[in-house]
């Protein structure tokens, strides 16, 4: 505080035309970008108030007020209505289908990338199809086929269309980095012994760490918020995960606008956990996807 | 047999069982890729030719019929493809050129930039379905946000029943879409900002060039790759909407808000038309080539 203060009486003391103006400038600057940051934000912020009222609170104060007193009871209250099977389902589906869907993904983009495998550009192509495939042309046929072997409303049936609409961009990520490892290390450590399997886990996967982590964050993120394939796949309310499940919520607690507000921060909350630990990730991830 | 021809012999059958095994690591990808994705892809285009209600077994072929009747006979068929143009050139405009400013901005360096990155990404993390719920919140007639600071500013003639006005709900919409979309298109310009080596920028300073003039001449066309992708991604991606606005309108008021993905949600599933719900989606799959063709072309040749 001192030091602040000092150093700007010194600068004060000779200060030159320029200088006012430039200052004024970067006041003008952080003020405009503070005011454009909490308007961006405003709706998380009437979010997460609405979450700690209680009901008489928000119906007589208003959206915009703080809450007169923090209500933690909503999260409990919320939690036990629903949301917690919900949230086990989402974390056990994303736990699982992640880590799975990369290890395929990874071994496919190997494959394509390292190995010799004829037609490879092709069939780099083919997948590439997943990216671009309104998710609208699946759905039916999906249905049929779910229905056909018993497993439509199951997370277990859900699971493997996850994979499937996870792999292409799994594949483009993965084989894009793959490629710039060296052939001659995979063909030494051929040499010396290695399968094609030992290869792949000891050598390739640990190489290609920072897309394989890039990788599981965006699509842990993306699984986590899938909706409309849960939405069709899944029926009972036991089964549901949790987009869908707080959407649900919202028909069956119409007017419980703090338990709405619970509920959906206990959805968003494990997302700003990983978001603010692995934020670098976040960009590198997307943006493998374009120079790749 | 000479040796050399023995050890040819060798490194051909390496080769061999050198693709077996690339075969091998391929083929649960494979699998699981052709079942979910390309079978249904090409079941679905079959289908667009019956006549079907989902549950019976009996399919009837009408040929183009399905096609003729949405061109002719559906009327909110054409609401939604309407709505699903509208929807494709707001979003690429507005939510790219926001993003694109914000990347300009933080691209500067400056003290509390990282923060300021986080908090205008922060939204794009959050799923398509929340953020609906979020803005149907903040457009709440009485208890929302939005209609409250506008009685709080004294304005009272501005509120609105935001969602249920036809007028005006679609934009609402997707004012709340472009909160979430901004993210992706400010994230891949910071990206490729970065690729622009300071040298071209001095260069530009030393040569006279406005700031403007820097950006339009210099900045803008170093751009052009991951514009491009920018325009791909959101191309395809404003086409299949769906799940914003099942969650904000369900494509009411009056199917006023339907777009192309949910109007075939409504068909195959609430209507039972199998044969009308798969053509839509053969339409949108036809409308989302215009850019993909190009976009997998640009990703698959490198």
């Amino acid at each position: 505080m001192t030091t602040n203060a000092l150093s700007t009486r010194i600068s004060l003391s000779h200060v030159q035309p320029g200088d006012t103006a430039r200052r004024l400038r970067t006041f003008v600057f952080y003020a405009v970008l503070t005011i454009s940051a909490i308007i961006w934000i405003a709706p998380v912020y009437l979010l997460v108030s609405t979450a700690f009222k209680s009901a008489l609170d928000f119906s007589t104060n208003g959206a915009l007020s703080l809450p007169s007193r923090v209500e933690w009871g909503n999260f409990a209250k919320a939690w036990d209505a629903g949301i917690k099977t919900y949230f086990f389902n989402s974390l056990i589906m994303t736990v699982i289908k992640v880590p799975v869907g990369v290890v395929i993904a990874a071994m496919a983009a190997f494959a394509l990338s390292l190995m010799n495998l004829p037609r490879s550009r092709l069939i780099f192509g083919i997948f590439l199809i997943g990216l671009i495939v309104p998710v609208q042309m699946t759905l039916v046929p999906l249905t049929v086929l779910l229905r056909n072997i018993g497993m439509i409303d199951s997370l277990f049936g859900l699971f493997w269309i996850y994979l499937g609409f996870g792999l292409p961009f799994g594949i483009l990520v993965l084989r894009g980095f793959m490629k710039a490892i060296p052939r001659e290390l995979v063909e030494a450590a051929f040499i010396d012994g290695c399968t094609w399997f030992g290869v792949f886990w000891r050598i390739v996967l640990p190489l290609s760490k920072p897309a394989v982590v890039s990788l599981l964050i965006f699509d842990g993120v993306a699984t986590w918020n899938e909706f409309i394939l849960a939405q069709i796949f899944l029926r009972a309310n036991t089964n549901r995960t949790l987009p869908l499940g707080v959407v649900n919520f919202q028909t069956e607690f119409a007017t419980a606008y703090e338990l709405l507000a619970a509920a959906q921060c206990i959805t968003i909350a494990p997302l700003i956990i990983v978001y603010l630990v692995f934020q670098r990730h976040f960009v590198d991830g997307l943006s493998g996807s374009v120079k790749s | 047999m000479s040796n050399r021809s023995l050890k040819l012999a060798f490194a051909a059958r390496l080769q061999v069982s050198d693709t077996v095994w690339a075969a091998i690591f391929l083929l649960p990808a494979l699998v699981i890729f052709s079942i979910v994705i390309v079978y249904p892809m090409l079941y679905s285009a079959w289908l667009s030719l019956f006549e079907w209600d989902g549950v019976t077994p009996i399919k009837t072929f009408v040929g183009i019929d399905n096609y003729t009747t949405l061109f002719t006979a559906n009327r909110v068929f054409w609401i939604a493809l309407k709505n699903s143009i509208l929807w494709t050139v707001v979003a690429l405009t507005g939510p790219t050129s926001l993003g694109l400013a914000l990347a300009l901005v933080l691209n500067r360096k400056f003290a509390g930039r990282g923060f300021f990155r986080s908090v205008f990404y922060f939204p794009a993390i959050l799923s398509m379905s929340i953020v609906g719920l979020i803005w149907t919140w903040v457009y709440h007639p009485t208890l929302g946000m939005l209609n409250q600071l506008l009685g709080w500013m004294g304005q009272p003639s501005l509120q609105h029943a935001w969602l249920s006005e036809p007028s005006i709900a679609l934009f609402c919409v997707m004012i709340a879409a472009a909160w979430h979309n901004a993210g992706l298109p400010m994230l891949l310009f910071l990206a490729g900002l970065q690729t622009i080596p300071p040298e071209v920028l001095e260069a530009a300073d030393l040569d006279g060039a406005s700031r403007f003039q820097r950006f339009r001449l210099v900045i803008f066309p170093m751009l052009r790759e991951t514009t491009f992708v920018i325009v791909a991604i959101t191309f395809i991606n404003s086409l299949k909407v769906y799940d914003i606005i099942y969650v904000m309108t369900y494509g009411g008021p009056a199917n006023q808000t339907q777009v192309l993905g949910t109007w075939m949600y409504f068909l195959t599933y609430n209507f039972n038309r199998i044969g009308l719900g798969t053509a839509i989606a053969m339409v949108l799959f036809a409308l989302t080539l215009i850019f993909a063709i190009p976009y997998t072309r640009k990703l698959s040749k490198d």
